[in-house]
């Protein structure tokens, strides 16, 4: 007998190798040759698989077959295809971002313990913490583990090719500890480092180690330059310390500026608390306890600390809290586009499934069981989702990749994103539930026909009211989900009009910034400093491609600013240090400087060269300064006082004579203004404050040329006093407006996309709903017309059918909305979410729209002619 | 046939009709794989032949319904074969088969006005 296992490669088993073996003992009894019946025998088991299931077989029987039909049905199926694509496209975009910048670990051990402290008053305006003030939290407080103060700081790189700007931070030795980062080569910072005595030594990040020092493995010990002096590479940090800042590249010992911090309490120079919590406590216990202490040092310390409590932030809330709502909003939005191509496609494959009624009959009654009807129509289904989710995940990357390179500044952690394993098995995901959510319907509905009846009314869809019903709910689901996806949009966008529509109190076209540091070591006295800056603004004055610059001590909209309190001549000093509207930003500015940023003068005269550290000091206030404390009355010539030389005890305040004043300028934020008043003082009549700690100042140019052009002539004009000073943070005053409305400009334009395909599937739902009604009641309006029935009849009966669909879907959405953006109501500025026009325009835009797509369909029954249809039942 | 475009029509037809065949065979008597294939071919004039690959999946699909049971049986002189037997679960089925099929092939005649034979 031939050996079969050998001839067919198969291990056939005792039973098929017996029959194997009959029938050539059949074949040869027969008087075939022997290699004719080998050759017979062996071409029984062709296609024989006994390690695959049979149930293996009939999938892949019926995906080979779902592919055929598609093939077949190919309008269908690249509408059904490029739905989906942009569905589980924009959904696995959403979701890579909430993945990336809220879900993905950070690299701290035990983020949920890592707290972020601040002194604040109860009323919840937050400061830097006062030097003595962290001292005695460090010492009373017992909910903490780990206990380190940071602050962030710029320094000067120089001895390579040009001076550089970088991020630094001075930390004390808890830092590390706290967040659970040890170095990566070298060590961290040691208690003894916090202390005055600590030598010039500094910890560089991983990107520093790379780019300057060729990723050196035995760095520790060299030396680098930073603001004039040699400090000692003690250690690298591992590539995911991102803190303070994800741009910090140099951490310096507290040490070396401890001594720089005022004994005063009244003064916060700019300090942070970065805490680790012990394991039993908790944010809430840490937040009881910290305002315990905060009460024992008001009563101890009224003048500075009355009314001042403790702020406790987890890290991570610190981190991602100001962009969550907006994640969390598109998050909604993109599920509910997801929702909304789910019902077109369910609405789709009901139709198609009614008009196959009759194969489906045929094949139960074949045998076919109802579970293997199913399984063929939920695999056709899983199919279209399957080939959707694949380009949605083409789409993701591709938008993805716009989104980093768009550098959004507001979004933390963006930068680390990718489309990777865990966003794909995530896409994959959603394609199978999208194919089972609109697949599972149609099929079970399908499956369960009456077999006879199906079969006899073969050539007719007799199945019709069902079916309509389940697609007229659909319908009515699609409208009332675009109807809130539209409300969100319409709601973004007013408030993003709102704040694009905020007063700046500032110019900001055509006006190009840059940050110029000098360091302590060269320029070790106020009247040096001082003097280069008004060489620096003379110089770059005199430029061609220069209108006019000046210089000042912030920048509107560039975050922080220095603060104090003021008083006025002739009423008693604030008994609270934080009293309404006692507290101003102020700042230093050389003459030109307002009219460069085109802040407007009210009353008065601008700085002039004259103002100098000889002559009676003068200031500039805002209108809002004026109206609080000078309603009625001119301000001019008035002397007011924010800074204090003698004791906390005896203040002895410095008086500045109100020369002019301008327009309110917005500084912290668009939306987000706190109620400071605003005071200018000239640069050479600096502030003590600065001579104390000397401010980066900002130069602002007026120029017809875009940013790039002039920054390089500008850079010389810097390198040509002072080749060691670096100019960094060229920004146009433009793209700072820009980035403070970059979070709602990002929401309207993806959540006016979502809405648009919203708008679209849902009107081809109406369309297609509306199409099968009139193929299906065809007889009926030929009847309807051969009985008399005008046009006008036959359309409204369609379009009105249409309307009520739509008005059903508009009431839905409209309670829906109203619900649903309540919990926009943070993301909202100057609009309400309950806004009655919006969700008016928007009820209108819809019911528009929905008519136009029942119009076409309505016309198709007007032009059904009765006698046809009639006749050919 | 009218549907052997339809490649999936083909094989539901193929497989529901298979089923009944197998099953009416069974109902005499028990018999191994072997004698069902030539049983088949020779009683429909080989119209129809099953090959190995189409015949055994189907017969343990059907053991694993319950409606048919497969044993091993050794007869003198001979090797041992599997036998599958009839069990009453496959009865019932192999009636109401008969009756779909009867109606099925009426309302097929009726519209393709396909006398009896």
């Amino acid at each position: 007998m031939p050996d079969w296992r050998k001839i067919t490669g198969l291990r056939l088993g005792e039973e098929l190798t017996q029959h194997l073996d009959d029938r050539y003992d059949d074949l040869i009894a027969g008087g075939i040759p022997a290699d004719e019946a080998i050759r017979r025998v062996a071409g029984e088991v062709e296609g024989w698989t006994p390690a695959v299931p049979f149930e293996w077989m009939a999938l892949a029987a019926d995906v080979r077959y779902g592919l055929r039909l598609l093939r077949l049905n190919a309008g269908f199926t690249i509408v059904a295809i490029l739905t989906l694509a942009l569905a589980i496209g924009a959904t696995t975009t959403i979701f890579s971002v909430v993945d990336g910048v809220l879900l993905r670990p950070f690299p701290y051990a035990d983020m949920d313990r890592i707290t972020i402290l601040g002194e604040t008053t109860r009323s919840g305006l937050r400061m830097s913490v006062a030097w003595p003030n962290f001292l005695d939290w460090r010492e009373q407080q017992d909910v903490f583990e780990h206990f380190g103060v940071y602050r962030g700081s710029t320094v000067n790189l120089t001895g390579g090719d040009q001076p550089e700007r970088l991020i630094a931070a001075s930390v004390s030795s808890e830092v590390c500890p706290a967040l659970g980062i040890s170095a990566a080569v070298g060590r961290t910072f040691a208690a003894d480092e916090d202390r005055p005595t600590a030598g010039r030594v500094v910890m560089i990040s991983d990107r520093l180690w790379r780019s300057h020092f060729s990723a050196d493995p035995s760095i520790v010990g060299r030396t680098m330059t930073l603001d004039g002096r040699a400090h000692t590479i003690v250690g690298v940090m591992p590539p995911g310390m991102r803190f303070p800042s994800r741009l910090t590249d140099v951490w310096l010992p507290l040490g070396l500026i401890v001594s720089t911090f005022p004994s005063n309490r009244g003064n916060h120079p700019g300090l942070f608390v970065v805490a680790k919590l012990r394991r039993a406590a908790s944010v809430d216990r840490a937040t009881v306890e910290m305002d315990a202490i905060a009460r024992r040092l008001e009563k101890q310390y009224p003048l500075n600390n009355a009314d001042h409590t403790v702020s406790v932030t987890p890290y991570y809330e610190q981190v991602v809290g100001s962009v969550r709502p907006t994640l969390v909003m598109l998050l909604a939005a993109v599920g509910f586009v997801l929702l909304i191509a789910c019902a077109n496609m369910a609405s789709l494959m009901l139709a198609r499934s009614d008009r196959r009624q009759r194969e489906i009959a045929l094949r139960s009654a074949l045998g076919a069981s109802r579970f293997r009807v199913v399984q063929q129509l939920l695999v056709e289904s899983l199919l279209l989702s399957l080939a959707g989710g694949a380009l949605g995940a083409v789409v993701a990357f591709v938008s993805v990749r716009a989104l980093v390179a768009s550098k959004p500044s507001t979004i933390p952690r963006i930068d680390l994103l990718t489309v990777d394993t865990r966003v794909l098995a995530f896409t994959a995901l959603v394609s199978i539930v999208t194919g089972l959510l609109f697949g599972i319907a149609p099929a079970l509905r399908a499956s369960s026909l009456d077999l006879l009846s199906a079969l006899k009314d073969a050539a007719r869809s007799s199945a019709g009211p069902t079916v309509r019903r389940l697609r007229s709910t659909l319908v009515v689901a699609e409208i009332a989900l675009a109807l809130v996806l539209l409300v969100g949009a319409l709601l973004t966008l007013k408030s993003l009009d709102r704040l694009t529509a905020i007063e700046l109190g500032f110019s900001p076209a055509h006006v190009v910034t840059m940050r110029v540091t000098l360091p302590a070591s060269s320029y070790p006295n106020a009247p040096r400093w001082t003097t280069f800056h008004q060489e620096l603004v003379r110089r770059v004055a005199a430029l061609p491609s220069i209108q006019s610059a000046g210089l000042n001590s912030d920048v509107p909209l560039g975050g922080g600013g220095s603060e104090s309190d003021v008083m006025f001549e002739g009423q008693p000093p604030p008994k609270s240090p934080k009293e309404e509207g006692t507290t101003c930003l102020f700042q230093a500015s050389t003459p030109d400087y307002l009219k460069v940023m085109g802040i407007p003068l009210i009353a008065g005269r601008r700085f002039t060269d004259r103002d100098s550290a000889d002559t009676t000091f003068v200031a500039i206030v805002d209108e809002t300064l004026v109206r609080r404390f000078f309603p009625g009355s001119d301000p001019i010539g008035k002397r007011i006082a924010f800074e204090f030389r003698g004791t906390p005890a005896d203040p002895q305040p410095i008086w500045r004579e109100i020369v002019g004043v301008v327009r309110h300028v917005r500084h912290y934020g668009l939306a987000t203004e706190p109620p400071f008043v605003q005071v200018y003082t000239p640069l050479a009549q600096l502030p003590l404050y600065f001579q104390d700690r000397r401010p980066t100042m900002v130069l602002v140019a007026q120029t017809a040329l875009d940013a790039e052009s002039v920054v390089s002539t500008i850079r010389r004009e810097v390198a040509a006093i002072d080749r060691d000073v670096p100019v960094y943070g060229v920004q146009t005053m433009q793209a700072y407006v820009d980035q403070s409305t970059e979070q709602p400009r990002m929401s309207v334009t993806l959540l006016g996309a979502f809405s648009l395909l919203a708008l679209v599937l849902a009107a081809l739902g109406i369309y297609g709903v509306l199409s099968y009604l009139v193929t299906l009641r065809r007889q009926e309006i030929g009847i309807r017309m051969a009985l008399g029935a005008t046009r006008r009849d036959v359309l409204w009966l369609i379009v009105g059918h249409g309307m009520s669909l739509t008005a059903a879907g508009i009431a839905i959405g409209l309670a829906a909305s109203w619900l649903l953006t309540e919990s926009m109501r943070k993301l909202l500025y100057g609009v309400s979410p309950h806004d009655p026009v919006t969700y008016a325009a928007i009820a209108l835009v819809l019911a528009t729209i929905a008519a136009a797509a029942s119009y076409v369909p309505g016309r198709r029954a007007v032009g059904v002619d009765p006698t046809v249809t009639l006749r050919a039942d | 046939m009218q549907y052997k475009r339809d490649g999936m029509l083909d094989r539901e037809l193929k497989k529901g009709s298979a089923e009944l065949l197998i099953l009416s065979l069974l109902e005499a008597q028990p018999r191994h794989g072997y004698e069902l294939s030539k049983l088949i071919e020779t009683q429909s004039g080989g119209a129809i032949v099953f090959r190995v690959a189409s015949l055994y999946p189907l017969l343990y699909r059907l053991e694993k319904r319950g409606w048919i049971v497969g044993r091993w049986v050794e007869k003198a002189g001979q090797r041992r074969r599997r036998y599958y037997r009839l069990t009453s679960a496959g009865e019932r089925v192999l009636a109401s088969q008969r009756d779909t099929w009867r109606e099925f092939v009426d309302a097929i005649s009726q519209i393709a006005g396909v006398k009896h034979a």
